[in-house]
């Protein structure tokens, strides 16, 4: 049992061949077993696989009506942080209370939003963040009235974004997260020459995009600059796997067509939670310190999350009815 | 179970190092030396960071960047050994000496109060962290209702530049960025000044005025100079001669003055007696140039401008190197400096700032700890799939080990390129070493194939992962230009990170994983 568990492929694969006399079971029980296993699965992937596309079809419809809704509702595509609509973001070092902080500058600091940062070690608390609209030198202003001492470089940091960069910024970002896309797609096709494979890695990389979006909006997140770039990183991260799984079904020929999907699977699902778990882990740690690398991991969890679903789903469908095809003709 | 070898068996199974494997290895060490071979390396005292401007030791010419090494002679090799030392002596009642000792030599000053300086300890790396993470300040700036073209943005740079070396900061960048949209911004990072100093110094270009003895004689704006010649035949390098020293070139340029300012010239210049000297003859005061009240240059005037109304003057100048081509760009630097001065102040445009940030250092090593922190339970996260998934101790532990080494690599490129690392930059690091994982594990699962031989099979881990190498790189390159270049850092260290693993750690790490698999 261990045998299977461990790498979940056959004994003879696993072990050079000097060492096989080291093995007391018969290997050809275990990949009879695991065979046999692999065959069921692949023979109901064959009978509904072109169903499974359903899903991931719903969820499409479902993420396009919901960021047209958004859009109405909001005239964009996000809710935006200061970073991206302008303001100042104040770091007051110290154990002060974010809440009485809130209380009364609510009307004095316009969308104030305040949050305690803590150590990661001794959990104490080290510093307070307020985030508000309001322009740097009037922010300094109004919490020193508050506070009753200067706040300067010793005591606090002040990051200042003017409105019109802030908005500047995030059209770039944008343009940035779209070229990168369209950069990804050329080379895609580049790699597969053919339209239908590229195709599928550049619909599973946009629905990945889609659907952290969607998510994203639910949670009521505010984006910052660092969480769009973010969705950069998402774009590699995704077409790795693609690239991987393409490259098994199309560019090799031993094994079933289901043996090298199943085969990509395993790779492609090692990748995807190694990286998950690594930044999940990561994520513990930061989320009491950091809101920006949170955001950062908060994004990538998500979509790496999708790109599970969606190179599994989609992408694998839809390989699979190309190479269906193919063979027929 | 299986996959512990007895003795013999792991003799044989030992890791040939292959020349992939040597790189590696080599390019290792390098990163590492690149990292800990600091300038300071095995020097001891404390690093000056700051001094404060028109303190009496600041006058004698103590700087930061220098290394103090004792104080009244008694060494200084923590900061504690100074500033112990300093409490028990400051305040005192009347004026007492001081020296300080620096690898620049000896400072001694008289006051009543300890040295106005600040130290740190020098840092152990070369490893430069950036203003979010280590503190400072920085300012993005353009134009007010004006898109700055960057011939604007670079004499703006220029003259920006100017007035921090009269300050007497220099722990200071200063340079023309410009974002996707095509906007030229002005972007300036300090290390060590306040918001106040950062916001005096930015929010206008600068003062400039000309005079001779205490009386004005032009300011800089249009309202005195017209114009300043910085191209063309009116403006150059017209002789270059042999000399004692070498070569020694001369230059000039035409400056326009306004009707005013040419009869105030002509007025002050009236009063003024002729010098005479062998090189010719010249009036008895020169014409001084101030800087934000600071003279930076005394020109001498020649006879013939002696109570004469001329709207066009002529400065020249020169400049010696020991050879011709030294001397030609000498004379090139010190005529666009002083070409700098006198355009101080004349820009057609308000400043504005539209982006300020002052990052108190306090919070920085914080960062650095988190992220230090974070990153370690994510390799312990890597380290449990990977051991779980292929329960083969060499060849998790071969990806584990790449992996740091990719990261140790980066560092070192990062230290030998000087990048700063912010924030964009760690972010830029954890993707890297995130798509490394990814392509190693490719590699592993490669190398399982029942099908070819182990170099071809490597072969067909190499396709797949140069197909993601391109398409990553493709989808950095646009954010090395967007929002004015805040975000390079991320596509830098990410670049780095995923060219050094196609190209030198996967290739090695293939090697191991072939050698273990035979």
């Amino acid at each position: 049992m261990i045998i299977i568990l461990s790498a979940g492929s056959s004994v003879a694969e696993s072990l050079p061949s000097k060492q096989m006399t080291r093995v007391r079971i018969p290997t050809g029980a275990f990949l009879n077993m695991e065979e046999k296993k692999l065959k069921k699965i692949g023979k109901f992937h064959d009978k509904y696989y072109k169903y499974l596309l359903l899903i991931p079809l719903l969820l499409l419809v479902f993420s396009f009506i919901y960021m047209g809704f958004f859009y109405s509702q909001n005239n964009d595509f996000i809710y935006k942080d200061i970073s991206l609509t302008g303001g100042t973001s104040v770091t007051i070092n110290g154990d002060l209370d974010s809440g009485e902080l809130k209380q009364f500058l609510s009307d004095k600091l316009e969308n104030l939003n305040v949050k305690e940062i803590y150590d990661i070690i001794t959990r104490k608390q080290i510093a307070v963040i307020l985030e508000t609209k309001t322009d740097g030198e009037m922010t300094k202003q109004i919490l020193e009235d508050y506070l009753g001492y200067e706040l300067n470089s010793e005591n606090s940091s002040f990051e200042f974004t003017g409105s019109t960069l802030g908005e500047s910024f995030y059209k770039q970002l944008l343009i940035a997260i779209l070229f990168a896309f369209l950069f990804m797609a050329i080379v895609v096709f580049i790699i597969f020459r053919t339209a239908v494979p590229s195709l599928a890695v550049i619909t599973s990389a946009f629905l990945d995009i889609l659907m952290t979006l969607v998510v994203i909006n639910l949670l009521g997140m505010h984006m910052s600059a660092a969480g769009m770039m973010a969705f950069l990183m998402l774009i590699g991260y995704s077409v790795d796997t693609d690239i991987l799984l393409t490259t098994r079904v199309l560019k090799r020929d031993e094994g079933s067509l289901n043996r090298r999907i199943f085969g990509a699977f395993k790779t492609g699902t090692t990748m995807t939670l190694t990286s998950l778990l690594a930044i999940i882990f990561a994520l513990f740690v930061v989320s009491s310190f950091s809101s920006l690398l949170t955001q950062i991991f908060t994004i990538l969890a998500i979509g790496l999350g999708f790109d599970l679903f969606n190179t599994w789903i989609i992408n694998v469908s839809i390989l699979k009815w190309y190479a269906k095809k193919k063979n027929e003709n | 179970m299986f996959q512990y070898l007895n003795g013999t068996q792991r003799k044989k199974m030992k890791i040939k190092l292959t020349w992939k494997i040597w790189l590696l290895i080599i390019i290792l060490s390098l990163s590492l030396v690149s990292i800990f071979v600091t300038p300071n390396f095995l020097q001891k005292g404390v690093l000056i960071t700051n001094v404060e401007i028109n303190s009496t030791s600041f006058e004698q010419g103590l700087r930061q960047g220098q290394i103090l090494k004792s104080i009244d002679g008694n060494l200084v090799e923590t900061l504690d050994d100074y500033y112990d030392y300093i409490q028990k002596k400051f305040p005192s009642e009347e004026n007492i000496k001081t020296i300080l000792g620096t690898n620049k030599g000896e400072f001694i000053s008289y006051s009543k109060n300890a040295p106005e300086i600040t130290l740190s300890e020098y840092s152990l790396t070369n490893i430069k962290t950036g203003l979010d993470l280590a503190g400072g300040s920085r300012a993005l700036i353009q134009a007010k209702d004006k898109q700055l073209t960057s011939e604007e943005v670079n004499d703006l740079v220029a003259i920006t530049n100017n007035r921090f070396n009269v300050y007497g900061i220099s722990d200071v960048k200063v340079r023309s960025v410009s974002d996707l949209t095509g906007k030229n911004f002005m972007l300036i990072e300090i290390a060590g000044a306040t918001r106040e100093d950062l916001k005096k110094l930015i929010s206008e270009q600068g003062k400039f005025e000309a005079k001779i003895k205490e009386e004005i004689v032009f300011t800089g704006g249009d309202k005195d100079i017209s114009s300043v010649v910085r191209s063309g035949h009116e403006s150059g390098i017209y002789s270059c001669v042999p000399s004692s020293e070498g070569h020694h070139c001369n230059f000039r340029f035409t400056v326009y003055l306004s009707e005013n300012a040419a009869k105030r010239h002509a007025e002050i210049t009236d009063k003024l007696g002729v010098n005479s000297t062998p090189q010719g003859n010249y009036l008895s005061e020169k014409l001084d140039l101030y800087l934000d009240d600071k003279l930076v240059s005394s020109l001498l005037i020649s006879e013939g401008l002696k109570g004469r109304v001329t709207t066009q003057i002529q400065i020249s100048g020169s400049s010696s190197g020991t050879t011709r081509d030294e001397a030609i760009k000498n004379a090139e630097e010190e005529m666009k400096q002083l070409q700098t001065v006198l355009i101080t102040g004349s820009l057609p445009f308000k400043l504005e700032i539209v982006k300020l940030d002052t990052i108190s250092p306090t919070l920085g090593k914080e960062f650095i700890k988190t992220i230090l922190l974070a990153g370690l339970v994510a390799l312990l996260a890597i380290s449990l799939v990977v051991f779980f998934r292929y329960k083969k101790f060499k060849s998790s532990m071969a990806l584990l080990l790449t992996s740091v080494s990719e990261i140790i690599i980066i560092l070192g490129i990062a230290s030998l390129i000087r990048w700063d690392l912010d924030l964009p930059s760690i972010a830029g690091i954890l993707a890297a070493i995130g798509t490394g994982i990814d392509s190693q594990i490719i590699v592993l699962d490669e190398a399982k194939s029942l099908f070819l031989n182990i170099k071809q099979r490597m072969k067909r881990a190499f396709a797949i992962i140069l197909g993601a190498y391109f398409t990553a790189l493709a989808a950095l390159i646009p954010l090395y230009w967007a929002v004015a270049g805040l975000f390079k850092g991320f596509a830098i260290t990410t670049i780095i990170g995923i060219t050094v693993g196609v190209l030198i750690t996967r290739p090695a790490f293939a090697d191991m994983i072939k050698r273990i698999e035979e």
